[in-house]
């Protein structure tokens, strides 16, 4: 079945969600269930000098206070370990848990957080990136040097990781060029910002705890109730009721083993729920502001020679799992361009705001809006055309890539070409009105999964999986797969998901790996399945097994169609002797070579499996009296391979677009010099409503990429995410003659741009 | 322990107002405000929500009484509001969201004196009557004296706003309010500004009066002086718009805020002035300009 042919998928879960039925974590209610209530810093840096819960122990209805005292002496964190459950002598920021309590109420637990005395001793804050790297800065973390790491990650004072990628000769390079163009950009932090505030619910039976959670990433959070509690992983059960939206904000291990804490000290089963404030503040998952510095050497035909570039990265308080962000900031400010000499560096720095981590395509949105918009100056520079001066340097087919990579057959001109000409189709710019464009890349990855299939007596099939719905439905694009792989219909299996004790691992819903790894697994699942149907069949039909087809519910004898039973009575056949279960994993696609690049701080994003290509025209219109920008419609189209799921696929670009609209012009974290967030609530962090959202044209370049996902296919869920944010600032460009070098690019900053 | 009644009638309502009770009707202030953590719930609050005479909107010869619980829903849709008193309609369709504009009141806005108020300009600038209730009887306070700082009216602790009084405008005349908005929807005022045109009824488009208000650029809602002077006598073409963003722009005493630095606000009400000003002229000469303004013109228009 080609794509085209492919019926639009509709979401299993979306009668639930759309009607209320569905239930979430915070819908949860167990028998004699507790209240959690967090107490956090409120303050960025500062020495703890008393901690007193006494009188919080005192509260009717309180039954359990827990701190740093209270819990095994672990630090733990993805790449670097360093930061505890509870605060331990020193908070970082003002999102840090404290204390934690647990009562009948929530307003018996809010009252017990109250009474909780805490005094500090003020620290030094420190929040300025280039002060953070200066000689003699203040450091957040003065004992980094005891903390473990990951191998290959350098770090250095203030400096929690670093990365770079040096090729060629980048001196001689800049020397040999006609016109050397240099630039500066500096984008805020942001949020994911996800409609569901996160929840947590714990229930210990015996030795054993459940945990409920809307998390992304359920294996990630069970590791993370090991690590810190000291249990194996079999007495911890992570399940995931429906998700309100995650983008990257629901990565990771969060609250779920302080709600297993509080629920083991109290004896009954625990939930937290936390406010959108708590939502803005405290998770260790927003998008790191950045500080970029770009110079760019091109020959006058318009041929990159050369280009330097440094960025330095907001790591917030702690190290989530961004470790490997400088180097794909790195890669971001290279970009999908041929250039032969590059030497590029990144760096993630401490400070004493809220830690970042992967919100959706983690430093890719700030790394390209900086690029893209820095490619369009030197375009003007050179007084080409900027889509020419893409097409003249962009990464083809058999190109040797700025980290040393030669790509297989890539779609990236096309994508240029396609979404250029798409936009054109609009008709004449108004004088307020401008297209901007800009490319992006982003790397699919690979990773263990697993997956299970079984068909019953009666025929119907249950796909049993580690892979974690968040709300992009790709979860339930693994049933059309388990279906053509069966000669089924999508419609005949169920799934179950999200249930760590129940489902082999999977990564989670992150980094797009979902389908690309999660659909191997189910495809070898079936696949066992369908060995076991082929047999039968043949046994039946008097064919050899060789011989056997799956289609239409019923196994055939090639040629032979009339030769046929049903996949029914195969599955009852099977019910009586050895039963119908697959179980698949399958091994992830290998990274490819990279050649002539030496790279420093190498986290395995320098060579990218699979990349995705993508490119936005973004047609804007502006109001020059008061610099409000409206982004009225976005052509995008990407290469991601085959795509499995159109309609899916189309919501994952749709949403992308209008997330990198708010990042453009509306979306940032305002910090005071307190070092605390000032906007930390809908009503000033500004989200795109439905009410602003442009048309959106999307068309896919689908090239069969061999050594990827499922079918050629590649991830999709962030690459459109990337360069919707550069297209626009583009646009803005042109219209008042000079970048807005400040993301977001509200309207008052375009309006300084233009005084 | 709180505790919440629901008059059926009015004088029972003044009553338990009389005794310290809050009323409410649409809570989009109170309760956000509760939810928020800004401001506690009152302990004894009275619900006003189910008054009939409070959610009629009467018309007279004079003018217009619009009853306080007549939400913003009904006053962006309402025939003889948005025909006689277009700026009032305008501001109401763009406060908040439509579930906030469904239960939002047009006299809790009035009592929540707010400076970032949509409905404030219009209200300045038609020259409203605020009709407060009490036991002890009825009075009328002119708008201009009503708000007296954030949060802060001219009312007593015992008067209801049962009603706003509104003047029929001259023939010849409109009014619009426009609002600087970041985005399309559940977006508070940065800056607003409200007009009213009254052109001269022999038609060379001369300017017989006018008024003028801004929106969230001073601790209340404020009337901008001079402006009838400065237009009167004047088409209103580029040199007389320049003059109305230039008597606002010094009028207006606005702060910095995470919303906009004052030099910003200062700029930009500018801008919203001379555009209400213009739509308030256009809809003068009998135009008709789609409610609200923010969605017919520029760049915030629909299409």
């Amino acid at each position: 079945m080609t794509i085209a042919e492919t019926p639009r998928f509709v979401r299993a879960d979306g009668p639930d969600k759309v009607t209320g039925s569905g239930r979430y974590t915070a819908d949860m209610q167990l028998a004699g269930m507790l209240a959690a209530k967090f107490k956090f810093a409120e303050v960025a840096h500062a020495r703890i000098v008393r901690l007193d819960i006494s009188a919080a122990r005192q509260i009717p209805g309180v039954l359990a206070v827990l701190t740093d005292d209270d819990v095994p002496d672990v630090r733990y964190s993805a790449g670097l370990a360093d930061r505890t459950l509870f605060a331990r002598d020193v908070v970082r920021y003002e999102g840090e848990v404290v204390a934690a309590v647990a009562a009948t109420t929530k307003e018996a637990a809010q009252a017990a957080v109250d009474a909780i005395v805490v005094e500090y001793e003020p620290l030094p804050i420190v929040d300025d990136l280039e002060a953070a790297t200066a000689d003699g800065a203040v450091l957040v973390h003065p004992e980094w040097e005891s903390y473990s790491a990951s191998p290959g990650i350098p770090r250095d004072g203030n400096v929690a990781s670093h990365s770079s990628v040096v090729r060629g000769d980048v001196v001689r390079g800049l020397s040999e060029a006609d016109i050397v163009v240099t630039s500066r950009y500096v984008a805020d932090g942001s949020h994911a910002a996800p409609i569901e505030p996160r929840a947590v619910v714990a229930q210990w039976e015996g030795d054993k705890v459940t945990i409920w959670s809307s998390t992304q990433v359920p294996f990630a959070a069970r590791d993370g109730v090991c690590h810190t509690l000291g249990l194996p992983t079999n007495r911890v059960r992570v399940i995931v009721p429906h998700m309100g939206g995650g983008f990257g904000g629901k990565c990771g291990f969060h609250y779920e083993a302080h709600v297993a804490a509080l629920a083991r000290a109290a004896r009954r089963p625990v939930k937290l729920v936390f406010t959108r404030r708590e939502e803005f503040i405290a998770p260790d998952r927003r998008r790191e502001s950045m500080i970029v510095d770009l110079t760019t050497g091109v020959k006058s035909d318009g041929t990159i020679v050369a280009r330097r570039g440094h960025a330095l990265l907001d790591n917030g308080a702690y190290t989530a799992d961004s470790s490997f962000f400088p180097q794909l900031a790195v890669m971001h400010l290279a970009g999908p361009y041929v250039i032969p000499n590059v030497e590029i560096g990144a760096e993630l720095v401490y400070t004493n705001h809220q830690p970042s981590g992967s919100v959706r395509a983690p430093t890719a949105p700030q790394a390209t809006w900086a690029r893209e918009s820095h490619t369009d100056e030197v375009a003007a520079a050179l007084g080409m055309d900027p889509v020419e001066f893409r097409l003249l340097n962009a990464v083809e087919t058999g190109t040797v890539g700025p980290s040393g990579q030669t790509y297989d057959e890539i779609g990236l001109t096309d994508c240029i070409r396609k979404a250029v000409a798409a936009s054109e189709t609009a008709g004449p710019l108004a004088d307020n009105e401008a297209v901007g464009v800009a490319v992006g890349w982003w790397p699919s990855i690979p990773a263990p999964s697993g997956a299970y299939v079984k068909i019953d007596g009666d025929g119907a099939g249950q796909i049993v999986t580690g892979a974690q719905e968040c709300g992009t439905g790709s979860v339930m694009t693994l049933r059309q797969l388990a279906a053509d792989e069966l000669g089924m219909d999508p419609e005949e299996f169920q799934i179950v998901h999200q249930d760590t004790a129940v489902a082999p691992y999977d990564t989670g819903a992150t980094g797009s790996q979902t389908l690309f790894n999660n659909g191997r697994a189910v495809i070898a699942a079936a696949g066992q399945i369908a060995e076991q149907l082929r047999e039968l069949a043949a046994d039946r039909l008097e064919a050899s097994s060789a011989d056997i087809v799956l289609s239409d519910g019923a196994a055939h004898v090639a040629g032979s169609p009339d030769r046929n039973v049903s996949i029914a009575k195969l599955a009852r056949t099977a019910s009586y002797c050895e039963l119908l279960i697959g179980h698949g994993s399958g091994p992830p696609p290998s990274a490819p070579e990279i050649s002539g690049a030496t790279c420093a701080g190498d986290a395995g994003m320098a060579a990218w499996v699979a990349p995705q290509f993508s490119c936005h025209a973004a047609r804007i219109r502006i109001d020059r009296d008061t610099g409000v920008v409206r982004v009225i419609r976005v052509d995008a189209v990407h290469d991601s391979g085959t795509i499995i799921n159109p309609t899916g696929a189309l919501g994952q670009v749709e949403g992308g677009v209008v997330m990198g609209i708010g990042q453009a012009i509306s979306e940032g974290t305002v910090y005071g010099t307190d070092g605390r967030q000032r906007n930390p609530a809908l009503l000033e962090y500004k989200l795109q409503t439905a009410a602003d959202a442009p048309e959106i044209h999307t068309q896919f370049v689908e090239i069969f990429t061999p050594d990827a996902g499922p079918r050629g296919a590649k991830g999709i869920a962030e690459a459109p995410n990337v360069p919707t944010a550069a297209a626009i600032a583009n646009a803005v460009t042109k219209l008042i003659g000079r970048p807005v070098s400040h993301l977001p690019m509200t309207p008052e900053r375009v309006w300084e741009a233009t005084r | 322990m709180k505790e919440l009644r629901i008059a059926t009638t009015l004088e029972e309502a003044l009553a338990l107002i009389a005794e310290g009770y809050q009323p409410v009707a649409g809570g989009t202030d109170l309760v956000v405000a509760a939810r928020g953590g800004n401001s506690e719930l009152p302990d004894h609050v009275v619900a006003i929500d189910r008054l009939a005479e409070l959610s009629e909107i009467n018309s007279s010869t004079g003018g217009l009484q619009i009853g306080a619980t007549v939400s913003h829903a009904r006053l962006m849709s309402d025939e003889s509001v948005v025909d006689g008193f277009t700026a009032l309609a305008d501001a109401a369709a763009l406060v908040g969201s439509p579930a906030t504009r469904n239960v939002g009141t047009i006299g809790g806005n009035v009592m929540n004196a707010s400076p970032a108020m949509d409905t404030g300009s219009p209200l300045v600038v038609l020259d409203a009557e605020i009709v407060l209730r009490s036991a002890r009887g009825e009075r009328l306070v002119p708008v201009s004296d009503f708000w007296t700082g954030p949060g802060q009216t001219a009312s007593e602790p015992d008067e209801l706003c049962t009603a706003v009084a509104i003047p029929n405008l001259p023939s010849d005349s409109g009014s619009a309010y426009v609002r600087l908005e970041y985005r399309r929807a559940m977006e508070i005022a940065v800056v607003g500004a409200g007009a009213v045109v009254s052109l001269d009824p022999d038609g060379d488009g001369r300017v017989v009066g006018a008024s003028l208000a801004l929106t969230a650029v001073a601790p209340t809602v404020i009337a901008v002086h001079g402006i009838a002077d400065a237009l009167i006598g004047r088409l209103i073409d580029e040199s007389a718009l320049a003059d109305v963003a230039a008597l606002a722009g010094d009028q207006a005493s606005p702060i910095s805020d995470l919303r906009a630095s004052n030099d910003y606000r200062r700029h930009t009400v500018g801008v919203m002035a001379r555009r209400a000003v213009e739509a308030a002229s256009r809809r003068a000469t009998g135009e008709s300009i789609l409610v609200p303004v923010n969605r017919s013109i520029g760049i915030g228009a629909v299409t």
